[in-house]
């Protein structure tokens, strides 16, 4: 018994003792504030002059929080990274790691909560998206009349960037129509591929031109040969019910329309990108039109005869089901949203000859242009060291190198050519590539080659800016019924995209709930916002 | 008692609740400011984003918040089955979880027992992903064993997974697979606290087994019942989010049998992620359980006063 | 005692249906747990090829090996996920007993007050957004195994159980009887009413145990040092990283689909719930002794 007691007294004592520490970490977050205020009454003065030398400005700490690492050890390369940045601006970066796990909850709390992050990763796509925590008054406008950060410490980044980028991020937000990130120059453009198992189609007489001389309406005949072929196991279709239908309708996704499940529709011209399309400069209805009846009758067809596997008809499972048959090559014709080098990595990944056919040039709408960019928070303390740190991350490959690939010699060797070669160590330093800003700075991996990076600058440099680029719909007005019709979207979308029912009955019965629950009024707000925003785009 | 004892007995026994009560109000009550979040039109304060600044700087908007649960066709669908599921399995859990925890106290073996007792705890470790693969081995279009089964046998195969009418069916089990474990372990625990003394004066007054049972056993589950029927009328504006989007592996075909209020506050909230709406959809859940826990609370105490909760 | 037992137990045939009821529910539950064991186990290839199969064409260690890579932070977190729960158990039990203590007092002043006061926020709570602003920065509670307990140290559903359990096995004259014996409030509590609780104890005492233990939410809002990560925190990091990366491959390019290619996912899912399983579940013995053991506790009288 009294060993029993001791045992808990000293239990007690060691939870004290924890709860105490853990009680030490209020006064330390009261002193860093006091001092970054501090800094705040300083930066006045030091603010007039833009290009003074890194001892003139005040010491600080920027926190920038990333998507997507996979970092267990970063004291080499913080070191190496400070130090430099000391010499360059005196800041003293401490990143955060967010993960492609808790990113999305964790940084939209510390957005919610205010916490004292500087700089966050932020896209179209992501938790904390771009656009409505632009509207919210999360960002700081960064080209803002009154204070012009970019004028002021992002000139040579400003410079480098291409225009289709600076079109994209130009939105409407808090402060008006302007920028309010730092997009990063990676793979800009959307291009829909039809991904082809070439080994397989060979293997039956045919050839990637047979595919390229025809579409979705006439892929019967070669699909039925090889379902045929290889059994009725075997689906030869392998789909993702939503990126088909933009593929076989030449549409595009609307910035702001409600997460996964799109309900308007922007219509492409297929013969010239930059162009209005079918519809005009129009949002439509994306399930109204008589393209989207043809389109789902069609699916329902081929689902019926066999080329579809009923498990593209399941939200959760159909991700995992696609993967597994891409990696194992159980497929014929699939989709993809392409990106440079897709096919050689594809086939390598996959054991088999993979080849893209495109169904349209690649170009660059709001959501392509918004992947990744790096927005200042408006609870950070210092925005104008936070654009100046951007501009050097941007604009110096030094720096960009050092933090994106680690440090030479440690998680890199650079080679001959001018490539570069990973270690092992990469493996404890892996922040995401493509979310930390300009990565045409970087050096070229031996697996790219070393003339990677003009190759692609060529791809994505000629991709076409469509006519609505920039454009982001703003839904804080129809949130109603944003909500009710997304969650009619989300009962008949994808089985209607992927013919697991029957279009006949379901869609009209579809389209009748849609109305009922007042899409008509979002599509009309949407409209007379696409309109103003042409008009202002216009000028 | 004199009024000196009495006085330092109700110091004492304050003096239990207090880190309990403290703990509370710093983890529990202070945050409950948050909910005004539903009646506002939540927006970032520039000049000093914190959380209460934006809080306090933000428009009020009255019910708007709340008009997205009822401003679709669907909200009677989610709304019966959030209310129909749950009064069914309530019933369910409660008759099928005592009946298990008396089997389970009536084993002559009681390593047998615990045997059984550990393996009914294992679905509370499985998460609902995990129990959807499971399922999905069964029921899957393609290579899922029923079908498979069917096939062979002659028969028509089943689209389980475009076919809302066997749901109802399949969510029960589920919900009683991962459930049932854990209340009737409550319900042994609270059996094996019974004082044997009662037991051995029914034996000797010749009561059967039966009678033991209905006599002894069930009245000194009673306050164990009522309060966790108490507690889970409250959650009756509740559903497992788990259980009714993975497990059906989100089928839109399906929603009718498997819509519920948390999953499509889930939908809404993909479309929009306006945090003041989903506070709103949390609140009325709430408030809905409270009302019923209020009522319910009544009933139990006209029946039984100690048994009731408050 | 085995005498008394006989004579008053139910007939054969009785516990013989008993049985067969008790067992095809066990067998509905630990067939799911023995599938997930296959499948950890199954071959990447197999998988791709036939599916989730109780019979898988080939066996790989691929999904524990990749685990395994992890290395000492594997088993620090198993260090970190014993001790959080050990530790938070304890004090969770001590304060849940103290406060359902009081509140099973019928002549306890306040009774009705503190029992609305935990009961109240079982219905309503603030929202996730609220909590945590208060925890970080009222509390200052983040990189310590404080933050990671001390959120969730009460649950008033445990504290009303507790209570409840107090109600069916404790007879009030037993605390009149301490009473006049002149034995202090606490005194009471510690040397007479737990003792003769145990049942009860033990099965909250689980429940909680089981709550620590299966916590990843807590830890990766407040824990951002990998030093303070508990196993379940760990493992769900990898799991969630994997289904994002196939949830969203087409929006971050070459990159996830290079990770995905190379990691054994399904059965990394699988082997991720048993290593969470098994520890808890060795557990479960200890706690179920005083659960099960029931009838000979009981009968104490005042």
């Amino acid at each position: 018994m009294k060993k029993k007691l001791l045992s808990c007294i000293l239990a007690a004592v060691m939870a004290l003792s924890m709860v105490a520490c853990g009680g030490e970490a209020a006064p330390e977050a009261g002193t860093t504030s006091q001092s970054t205020e501090k800094t705040e009454v300083s930066k006045e003065e030091a603010a007039p002059a833009a290009d003074v030398a890194a001892t003139d400005l005040e010491p600080v700490t920027l926190k920038m929080y990333f998507h997507g690492s996979n970092v267990t050890d970063d004291s080499a390369v913080l070191d190496a990274v400070n130090a430099y940045l000391k010499d360059k601006i005196n800041v003293t970066l401490e990143p955060v790691w967010g993960t492609w796990g808790d990113f999305d909850q964790n940084a939209v709390l510390s957005l919610q909560g205010g916490d004292d992050i500087d700089i966050y990763f932020t896209c179209s796509w992501s938790a904390d998206e771009y656009n409505k925590f632009a509207r919210d008054g999360y960002w700081v406008r960064l080209d803002n009349p009154d204070n012009n950060l970019i004028a002021q410490y992002g000139k040579e980044l400003w410079d480098l960037l291409p225009e289709v980028l600076i079109n994209g991020a130009t939105v409407n937000g808090a402060d008006g129509y302007g920028v309010y990130a730092i997009p990063g120059y990676k793979d800009i453009a959307t291009q829909n591929c039809w991904d082809v198992n070439v080994t397989l189609l060979e293997k039956y007489g045919y050839t990637v031109d047979d595919i390229k001389n025809t579409d979705y309406y006439g892929f019967e005949e070669i699909l039925k040969t090889v379902k045929e072929g290889e059994g009725a196991d075997f689906y030869p279709l392998l789909v993702e019910g939503a990126v088909l239908e933009r593929m076989v309708d030449n549409v595009t996704i609307v910035t702001g329309d409600s997460g996964t499940g799109n309900f308007m529709s922007y219509y492409l011209n297929p013969s010239d990108l930059s162009k209005p399309g079918a519809y005009g400069n129009k949002i439509v209805n994306k399930f109204a039109t008589d393209e989207f009846k043809k389109f789902v009758e069609q699916t329902r067809k081929y689902y019926e005869e066999g080329f579809i596997d009923p498990a593209m008809g399941n939200k959760t499972q159909a991700n995992d089901t696609r993967t597994n048959k891409q990696l194992s090559g159980q497929y014929l014709i699939g989709t993809q949203s392409y990106s440079l080098g897709y096919e050689l990595q594809a086939s390598q990944e996959r054991g088999i000859h993979v080849e893209m056919v495109p169904c349209t040039d690649a170009f660059v709408d709001t959501t392509s242009s918004q992947g990744a960019m790096m927005a200042i928070s408006t609870a950070s303390k210092n925005p104008d060291r936070a654009m100046m740190f951007l501009n050097l991350l941007n604009t110096d490959p030094a720096l960009m190198t050092l933090l994106n690939y680690g440090v030479d010699g440690i998680h890199y060797n650079t080679n001959a050519d001018g490539t570069i070669t990973f270690t092992d160590k990469r493996a404890d330093y892996q922040p995401w590539t493509n979310g930390m800003g300009n990565v045409t700075i970087l050096p070229p991996t031996d697996a790219q080659g070393v003339d990677f990076w003009d190759g692609f600058k060529a791809y994505y440099g000629t991709a076409k800016e469509i006519p609505i680029l920039g454009f982001a719909y703003d839904g804080s007005q129809t949130e109603t019924q944003m909500g009710a019709v997304a969650n009619v979207v989300s009962e008949y979308m994808l089985s209607l995209c992927t013919g697991t029912v029957d279009p006949a009955e379901k869609l009209p019965e579809f389209l009748q709930k849609l109305e009922d629950n007042g899409i008509n009024d979002i599509i009309a707000d949407a409209n007379s916002q696409l309109d103003a925003f042409m008009e202002s785009k216009g000028q | 008692m004199s009024k000196k004892a009495s006085f330092k007995k109700t110091i004492f026994l304050t003096t239990m609740v207090l880190p309990g009560a403290i703990w509370f109000f710093l983890l529990r009550y202070l945050p409950m400011a948050g909910i005004i979040l539903a009646f506002k039109n939540y927006k970032v304060y520039p000049k000093n984003p914190t959380f209460w600044n934006n809080l306090t700087h933000s428009e009020w908007t009255g019910i708007k918040n709340f008009k997205f649960l009822f401003a679709t066709t669907d909200s009677w669908t989610y709304i019966r089955n959030t209310i129909g599921y749950n009064a069914l399995w309530i019933v369910l859990g409660l008759v099928i979880a005592v009946a298990f925890a008396i089997m389970l106290n009536e084993i002559t073996h009681k390593f047998v027992a615990k045997t059984y007792q550990t393996l009914m705890f294992f679905p509370y470790f499985l998460s609902w992903v995990v129990a959807s693969y499971f399922l999905l081995a069964f029921l899957d279009p393609t290579r899922g064993l029923i079908d498979h089964f069917l096939i062979n046998h002659g028969m028509n195969k089943i689209d389980w997974y475009n076919t809302p009418k066997y749901w109802p069916f399949i969510l029960t089990i589920c919900n009683l697979w991962k459930n049932i474990g854990y209340s009737s372990i409550l319900y042994l625990a609270a059996i094996t606290g019974i004082d044997t003394s009662q037991y051995e004066a029914a034996a000797i007054d010749g009561a059967s087994k039966w009678q033991q049972i209905w006599y002894v056993t069930i009245p000194n589950l009673r306050p164990m019942i009522c309060i966790l029927l108490i507690m889970n009328v409250g959650k009756i504006f509740n559903a497992d989010f788990g259980l009714f989007y993975t497990v059906p592996l989100d089928s839109g075909s399906l929603y009718s049998a498997t819509m519920v209020i948390d999953t499509y506050i889930y939908q809404v909230m993909t479309a929009t992620s306006n945090i003041g709406m989903s506070t709103a959809g949390g609140l009325l859940q709430n408030a809905v359980g409270f009302v019923c826990i209020v009522i319910a609370n009544k009933i139990v105490k006209k029946i039984d006063e100690d048994s009731s909760l408050f | 005692m085995k005498r008394k037992r006989k004579i008053n137990s139910i007939s054969i045939p009785a516990e013989i249906a008993c049985h067969i009821v008790l067992i095809l529910f066990c067998l509905l539950c630990i067939v799911p747990f023995i599938f997930v064991v296959i499948i950890s186990i199954t071959s990447q290839d197999s998988i791709r090829a036939i599916g989730y199969s109780f019979f898988p064409k080939e066996i790989s260690m691929e999904a524990y090996s990749y685990v395994l890579k992890l290395g000492d932070q594997l088993w620090r977190s198993y260090f970190n996920s014993f001790l959080v729960t050990v530790l938070g158990t304890f004090l969770t039990m001590l304060m849940t007993i103290l406060y359902a203590y009081a509140l099973y007092r019928k002549d306890f002043k306040f009774r009705g007050f503190f029992t609305f006061w935990a009961f109240f926020t079982m219905l309503f709570g603030g929202g996730l957004a609220p909590t945590y602003v208060v925890c970080k920065t009222v509390l200052g509670l983040s990189n310590s195994y404080a933050a990671i307990i001390v959120p969730m140290l009460l649950n008033p559903f445990n504290i009303i159980v507790m209570r409840t359990f107090f109600h069916s096995s404790i007879p009030e004259e037993l605390i009149d009887a301490a009473a006049i014996d002149g034995a202090g409030e606490y005194r009471t509590l510690f040397k007479i009413i737990i003792p003769i609780s145990k049942p009860g104890i033990a099965t909250v005492g689980l429940l909680s145990a089981l709550a620590y233990w299966n916590e990843w939410f807590i830890p990766m809002l407040y824990v951002r040092d990998a030093k303070y990560y508990p196993l379940q925190y760990l493992l769900m990091q990898m799991q969630t990283k994997v289904d994002f990366l196939v949830k969203n491959s087409s929006m971050i390019g070459a990159e996830a689909s290079n990770i995905i290619s190379t990691l054994p996912s399904d059965a990394l899912r699988m082997a991720l719930v048993v290593l969470i399983v098994v520890p808890i579940a060795c557990a479960y013995p200890f706690f179920q002794r005083y659960i099960v053991s029931g009838l000979t506790i009981g009968s104490v009288k005042g």
